[in-house]
């Protein structure tokens, strides 16, 4: 320990911190986060014979995810988050250009931030029950529609669809599209902006050719921000979706009630290797832009 | 306004995005601000579950102090989320404060502490689920809530304590250290008093994320049943017990809402006086 700790102090200067404190903190996480997801990808290719689990590696889980409903639920599950997220990209684009460059107001800026951040600390299902109501045969948009005498009968696709889990998903994953993208905007220069404008580009030409491929890095981000924890989100489905839309955070819960592990384990390895996934693509994007740019 | 206008002709002159920008994201507010108005005006009303507001009365908050089901989760609740809120604490400041004096290795220390923010939370519930249930053997309780909500919550206190940790300018410490301070000095009279804001703002953060979380606790709990777990499940299953649930949430949303506001005036709102 003494020889750790002494290899540990060369990384620090010596004003006060113990080596000691950060490397207890980063072993007991190391034995909470790591070691479990490693294990997930470890379990995922072991097979279970009459519960138990038989140490010799195969691709079965995989396979098993493949067949059966489960594909389904994948295909579901992606299709859902990925109309979400281009929804919110279509909101958050124009919205966070316009916070970070089109208003000067200090005190609209704070509250705006703000009013997006408090959401992220309320609880989730409190949020969503209430689409139930309001989505609902008897509530306010089915009578409003009614009385305007569009419908007549109450749209029963409103609630417990695909459609209700879409509209209650769009709130809650705003923010975390807006805030990486606002950032990327606010560092983009007045200067770069005021000098397109002089040379005679049209607001659109600046977005296209300026603001975009410099808030590409926020872009990526906020992708991920949003598609990611949407795919891994048990709440507004399960409230909106009322059993008729099963997805992958569902799927996996039930998988391991019946004890089936290794294809719970293959389905969040799949998630990770999504996640993984993207960020790759978006690194090797943002490092092929550095690239021509230097060139 | 003509003031600014007078330099350079600046992107805010562009009708095109304070239009678009603002109604996108009015719509976008809307979507999210709705549903919680919705909900404190339908807690009020007679019968919430039928969409239509009024007549206002408020019974279902009455009904609060006779079912008093919900005593026990929130009780729970509170508990985990001041373990989770004071683990957090500790361990985001010795994390925290070390990290701008790290020479080598800062961003692998830094990607390792904040990966979990990036991982769905139904994985990082399977992931613990299968390590501690099936692997180790334990129970499954109150422990392994811990656990999964320290997972959740340690990366956004570590970014609190960051903000602060941060600006701290560490040539205090030496001067602190020629005029004769011991180490423990040093901290406690001089580092911790400037890191305070950030360290419980991290707090508030983390107890409030520990209070409010479904997606890994519903694989971790065992059978320990916690606030929004309590909540979440008389929603989804049609029981009587539903205005109750408004009127609950609403209780929730605003104490919530008071922390969430102490928070940030405690990590961006002092310093711009």
């Amino acid at each position: 320990m003494a020889t750790a700790s002494g290899t540990f102090t060369r990384f620090i200067s010596p004003s006060g911190v113990s080596p000691l404190g950060v490397s207890a903190v980063l072993g007991a996480w190391m034995l909470i986060v790591i070691l479990p997801l490693l294990g997930l990808v470890l379990w995922s290719f072991l097979k279970l014979e009459n519960f138990q689990l038989v140490w010799e590696p195969t691709l079965q889980a995989y396979r098993d995810l493949l067949s059966s409903g489960r594909w389904e639920v994948t295909v579901r599950t992606l299709r859902i988050a990925a109309i979400v997220t281009l929804i919110e990209l279509a909101l958050a684009v124009p919205f966070a250009v316009w916070l970070a460059k089109g208003t000067r107001s200090v005190p609209v800026k704070v509250i705006t931030l703000a009013a997006l951040t408090i959401p992220f600390f309320l609880s989730l299902s409190a949020r969503t029950i209430v689409w139930r109501a309001v989505l609902g045969l008897n509530g306010p948009i089915n009578s409003a529609l009614m009385s305007l005498g569009l419908i007549d009968q109450p749209l029963d696709w409103l609630l417990f669809s695909e459609f209700a889990v879409i509209v209650g998903l769009i709130g809650p994953y705003f923010p975390p599209m807006v805030f990486p993208l606002y950032l990327a905007v606010t560092l983009i220069g007045d200067e770069l902006l005021a000098a397109s404008k002089d040379l005679g580009a049209s607001p659109a030409f600046t977005f296209r050719h300026v603001i975009l491929p410099l808030a590409l890095p926020g872009l990526g981000a906020g992708f991920i921000f949003t598609f990611i924890p949407m795919i891994g989100d048990p709440v507004v489905p399960e409230l909106l979706g009322g059993g008729q839309v099963v997805v992958l955070a569902s799927s996996v819960k039930s998988l391991l009630q019946v004890l089936n592990y290794t294809v719970a384990a293959a389905l969040s390895v799949f998630m990770l290797a999504i996640m993984v996934g993207l960020a790759a693509i978006l690194t090797l994007v943002l490092r092929g832009r550095v690239r021509r740019q230097s060139t | 306004m003509t003031v600014h206008a007078a330099h350079t002709p600046k992107i805010s002159e562009w009708p095109v995005w304070t239009r678009l920008g603002a109604l996108t994201g009015f719509v976008a507010l809307i979507a999210i601000y709705a549903p919680i108005l919705w909900l404190m005006i339908m807690s009020v009303s007679g019968d919430p579950l039928s969409g239509i507001p009024g007549p206002f009365t408020s019974e279902w908050y009455g009904t609060l102090v006779t079912n008093t089901n919900w005593l026990e989760p929130l009780w729970l609740s509170v508990l985990l989320g001041l373990a989770v809120a004071f683990t957090c604490m500790v361990c985001a400041t010795v994390v925290g404060r070390a990290i701008p004096r790290i020479r080598q290795g800062k961003g692998a220390i830094l990607a390792v502490a904040l990966f979990p923010l990036m991982i769905p939370g139904v994985v990082v519930g399977t992931a613990l689920f299968l390590y501690f249930r099936v692997l180790l053997g334990l129970k499954m309780g109150m422990w392994s809530l811990f656990a999964g909500h320290l997972v959740w919550s340690f990366p956004f206190a570590l970014l609190a304590v960051l903000v602060v940790a941060l600006r701290f300018d560490t040539r205090l410490l030496e001067s602190g250290a020629d005029l004769g301070a011991s180490a423990w000095q040093r901290f406690r009279d001089i580092e911790f008093p400037l890191l305070k804001d950030g360290i419980i703002s991290g707090g508030l953060f983390a107890f409030l994320l520990s209070f409010n979380e479904i997606a890994r606790s519903i694989y971790l709990r065992g059978r320990v049943e916690t606030l929004p777990i309590y909540l979440w499940q008389q929603a989804s299953t049609k029981t009587s017990n539903v205005p109750l649930i408004y009127s609950l949430n609403v209780i929730i949303l605003i104490v919530s809402t008071i922390i969430v506001a102490i928070a940030f005036w405690l990590l961006f709102g002092r310093r711009e006086k």
